[in-house]
């Protein structure tokens, strides 16, 4: 690989304690050639751009390592208290850039590399992205470990190492296909094994009910089957290379010694069989949105998960302390939503079953260790179980958080005497012909505190979600508003304009966010205004040649930018967007009036393969970016540009490229969205509902410098409360509204299909119109042409985009983890 | 899985001779000790040798000390490795076995009841 044109220029921001002061770009060219002839086993001239990927990033390795243990001793040193972040989701994307950055070696490994005839941006784009993750919750634990780092904060990320993360999309004739993501087909070279920390997991059986010798009642789990869990590390870096966490994800094995017992019976297919059962249980990440009660795979997922990670962290505690009286001074959990819940019962389980603790302080302490964080509003993402297969598949756990809810029942009924309803609501098992475990309510009263992810977020789980458990214990709540890491999500993915931040301002933004407050008095400069849009200009123009690549669409870098990208879901409303496209497009057609300006539509995200609808909204965006872009009516005026496989490394092209930011969803229904941050972060405009963090995001950036428009959360409680919202009016109303309706229902996007969204057309007007698009569209067609109008004065919008910029620093997730960190975990930075 | 047995008085100890005791050698196992359990009251298994059970394999022992108890007898362990323990006590076994940390104090034990 020989040096091209690199894309990315190099960040001449130099890192806190630099390793390049220490490091000579003879000794890291030393290095990666040693790793090329010993860890690859390869002379030079045969290698392949994955190889040099991997040796470039072995040699990394090496340094994370050292720093690694460097930090565990220093944290030991200490007794430093450590935060153990519990996830089924870490969306990490790529490492290499980002290690680099961080370690402050960027620019020293693209000079050695240079030197050697080797493209650092080009050998970038050999590493698959790590998508153990579906969108924002999973990208909000990757933001989180970055910042533990960053603040030298003893915090450790647990998941699953899956096999195959989200899967690949593709888009065969405007059709989303899934491909499987086998992201380790090649192995990764970050990750370290740790075969000597594999431990045991028991799962399945039946419960002995026995007296112990004390003629006590002993339940016994009998008849268990075993996993074994295989923790890999992950380096995490800091900025500034000081502290190096990790990331400690579990594969699922069978033990070649117990396969060997059944193979040398001589039935080497049941051998076979056991092996190939057991490691299913991490082969694969379960897309979002699809519904998970009554999957089994899933809830042993979970509970492996929780199970792998409760043991080490008490293997780990239980090495500098006889007893347990220090746990929950020495361990936090954080339950990144329902999906670990079980945790709770896990860690009662092993307190007081192989411990022998009392219940009241195996209970006293499991309630100090856990918090909880709520993700979402949306009643079908908080899990319930079937209690028949939880039982089955987890039979003590079951008899335990029995218990829990008898005693949580108990207590509750000196609270509310009398008041049986509110009781059947709190429980944790429901009542009925179909009882089920609802995990929510399991992670709500096992944790001492309960989040939400913005302020909106937060008032709505109280009042509306879990009204009774705000209640009953109000000092439980809290919010803590999300946040993303400008590390990558500027520093990295927009090195041209981190460049420009730190030559304006200094580089202390990387480390403070607020410091970019200091950037207010350049909006008005009109040097800084005109560098800001030739940057912006600059990320148009990669980006196209991305569009260009991937989907044979050529986009003109002149036009708005307007993008949305994230999941696709009906509540985010893609829909909505193309209700605003599809009228724009009718304009020119009918009422022959083109748009104030040149426009480019460009959307990306995965619909869950078991979600109709959303699969659905894919193919109407293809379908109507086809008939639109091949229209020579609109003379180009219009693009609209559906990129496949949006992952990580996809958003950081998309996003420094955005002039407008699309966070449209129906208010009430975003539990905060990250995405915002990011795209203001990078000086694109928000378009928005009144939903989630996008309110901070106003209060912040100020009502002038963002477009705001749609009914309010309290507006559609109110409505859907009363039954007073009729799509149909809204549609006889507003002619314009009417006409974009026909058009979907008539065949004008689907010749080759006829009706195929014409259900599009019934849901809106005649099914009750679910998430208030018709409700909405005519604010947002107003407001979208005030967008248009705004955008023909460049200065202006960069003066707005420049301000956006300065006032994101709350959005940092070093704020979020100091928030969590002070209120919740009780951690100290150690450094 | 073999079992090999020494008599200390009245005491019976049976050496459980191999590293696992799982779903392919619990039936053989089941087979070996029954003909002691039969003619002795007072057993000690020293685990010493012994690095992995399943659940199995704990059923097994529970079996044995049934057996035993039902005839006015009893079953102590001693030895027992630590991935072992962690097993026991991973079922609450370790509350229904009188467990010891030595063959000898296994011994003692049944000579002070």
């Amino acid at each position: 690989m020989h040096s091209g044109n690199s894309e990315k220029t190099s960040r001449e921001i130099p890192a806190k304690n630099d390793i390049s002061q220490t490091l000579s770009i003879a000794a890291f060219q030393d290095s990666v050639r040693r790793q090329v002839r010993y860890a690859l086993g390869k002379e030079w001239r045969n290698l392949s751009g994955y190889d040099l990927f991997t040796a470039v990033a072995l040699a990394v390795r090496e340094l994370l390592v050292d720093r690694m243990l460097e930090t565990e001793a220093r944290y030991q040193q200490v007794n430093a208290k450590r935060l153990y972040y519990l996830s089924i989701e870490f969306l990490m994307g790529r490492s290499l850039g980002n290690n680099l950055d961080n370690l402050g070696l960027f620019d020293l490994c693209k000079q050695a590399l240079h030197e050697m005839g080797v493209n650092l941006a080009d050998l970038e784009e050999h590493e698959r992205d790590a998508a153990l993750g579906n969108g924002g919750l999973g990208r909000l634990a990757a933001c989180f470990l970055d910042s533990l780092a960053t603040l030298g904060m003893p915090g450790y990320g647990y998941g699953i190492h899956y096999e195959y993360g989200l899967f690949k999309q593709e888009i065969r004739n405007g059709y989303q296909a899934e491909k499987p993501d086998n992201w380790l087909v090649y192995g990764t070279p970050w990750e370290i094994e740790r075969a000597d920390e594999a431990c045991l997991i028991p799962v399945y059986g039946r419960i002995e009910h026995t007296l112990d010798r004390g003629g006590q009642y002993n339940p016994m789990w009998m008849d268990w089957k075993i996993l074994v869990g295989v923790p890999h590390d992950l380096p995490i870096v800091g900025y500034g290379g000081r502290t190096v966490n990790y990331l400690r994800l579990y594969s699922a094995r069978s033990s070649a010694d117990f396969d060997m017992q059944i193979f040398n019976t001589g039935d080497y297919i049941k051998a076979v069989e056991q092996k190939i059962a057991s490691e299913t249980i991490t082969k694969v990440l379960y897309p979002s949105d699809t519904v998970m009660a009554g999957q089994e795979l899933r809830l042993v997922q979970e509970y492996f998960l929780v199970a792998c990670a409760v043991r080490d962290i008490i293997k780990r505690y239980t090495q500098t302390h006889a007893t347990f009286e220090a746990f929950s001074s020495q361990v936090a959990m954080q339950l990144n939503d329902t999906h670990p819940a079980v945790a709770v019962a896990e860690l009662m389980r092993v307190l007081l079953d192989e411990n022998d603790l009392p219940w009241e302080q195996a209970w006293k302490i499991t309630q100090e260790t856990f918090g909880y964080t709520n993700h979402t509003l949306l009643p079908e993402a908080l899990e319930k179980w079937p209690v028949s297969l939880f039982e089955y598949v987890l039979p003590r756990h079951l008899q335990i958080i029995r218990e829990i809810n008898h005693r949580f029942l108990a207590h509750t009924a000196t609270a509310w005497p009398d008041d049986d309803e509110r009781l059947r609501r709190v429980s944790i098992v429901t009542e009925g012909a179909h009882p089920q475990v609802r995990m929510g309510h399991l992670a709500i009263i096992g944790s001492h505190s309960v989040n939400g992810v913005s302020a909106l977020h937060t008032e709505l789980v109280q009042s509306t979600l879990i009204p009774d458990f705000f209640h009953l214990w109000p000092e439980r709540f809290n919010n803590k508003t999300n946040g993303i890491t400008q590390r990558r999500w500027l520093r990295q993915a927009n090195p041209s304009l981190a460049r420009l931040l730190s030559q304006t301002i200094g580089d202390e933004w990387i480390t403070n966010l607020d410091a970019l407050k200091a950037l207010e008095p350049f909006a008005q400069d009109r040097d800084s205004q005109q560098e800001f849009l030739r940057i912006k200009y600059a990320n148009k123009e990669r980006l196209a040649a991305v569009i260009k690549e991937l989907t044979r669409v050529t986009v003109d870098p002149e036009s708005l930018f307007d993008v949305q990208v994230k999941r696709i879901h009906e509540y985010k409303r893609q829909l909505l967007n193309v209700l605003h496209i599809i009228h724009e497009y009718l304009c020119v057609t009918e009422d022959h009036r083109e748009p104030l300006v040149a426009r480019t539509y460009i959307f990306a995200g995965k619909a869950a393969p078991g979600y109709w609808a959303a699969k659905q909204l894919v193919k109407l965006i293809n379908n109507v970016g086809r008939v639109i872009n091949a229209d020579p009516r609109v003379r180009g005026r219009i693009k609209v540009v559906f990129i496949p496989d949006y992952r990580v490394s996809l958003a950081e092209r998309i996003i420094p490229a955005a002039d407008l930011s699309e966070q449209i969803s129906t208010a009430g229904k975003e539990a905060s969205g990250t995405g915002n941050m990011k795209f203001a972060l990078n000086g694109a405009l928000t378009i928005g509902t009144l939903d989630g963090a996008n309110i901070e995001i106003m209060e912040e950036v100020g009502e002038e410098n963002i477009f705001i428009f749609g009914l309010r959360a309290q507006d559609i409680q109110q409505m859907r409360s009363q039954g007073s919202y009729q799509p149909r009016e809204y549609y006889a109303r507003h002619p314009a509204l009417k006409r974009v309706m026909d058009a979907l229902s008539s065949d004008l996007f689907c010749r080759e299909e006829p009706e195929l969204f014409k259900w599009i057309y019934h849901a809106l007007v005649e099914q009750g119109d679910e998430y208030f698009h018709l409700a909405d569209l005519s604010s947002y067609l107003d407001v979208q042409e005030r967008v248009g109008a705004e955008f023909t004065n460049p200065i202006g919008w960069a003066r707005k985009a420049i301000l956006n910029v300065a006032r994101i620093g709350k959005f940092s997730s070093d704020r979020t983890v100091q928030e969590y960190a002070k209120d919740i975990w009780r951690i100290e930075s150690i450094l | 899985m073999e079992v090999m047995c020494d008599h200390i008085g009245d005491v019976t100890v049976v050496v459980l001779e191999g590293a696992q005791l799982d779903a392919s050698s619990t039936g053989e196992f089941k087979r070996d000790i029954m003909p002691v359990l039969e003619k002795q009251a007072q057993v000690i298994f020293d685990l010493s040798q012994l690095g992995f059970i399943d659940s199995s394999g704990l059923g097994a022992f529970l079996s044995c000390l049934r057996h035993l108890q039902a005839r006015g007898g009893d079953l102590k362990l001693c030895n027992m490795s630590k991935p072992v323990r962690a097993l026991f006590e991973l079922v609450r076994m370790h509350r229904i076995f009188h467990i010891f940390e030595t063959q000898e104090e296994a011994v003692r034990a049944f000579r002070q009841q």
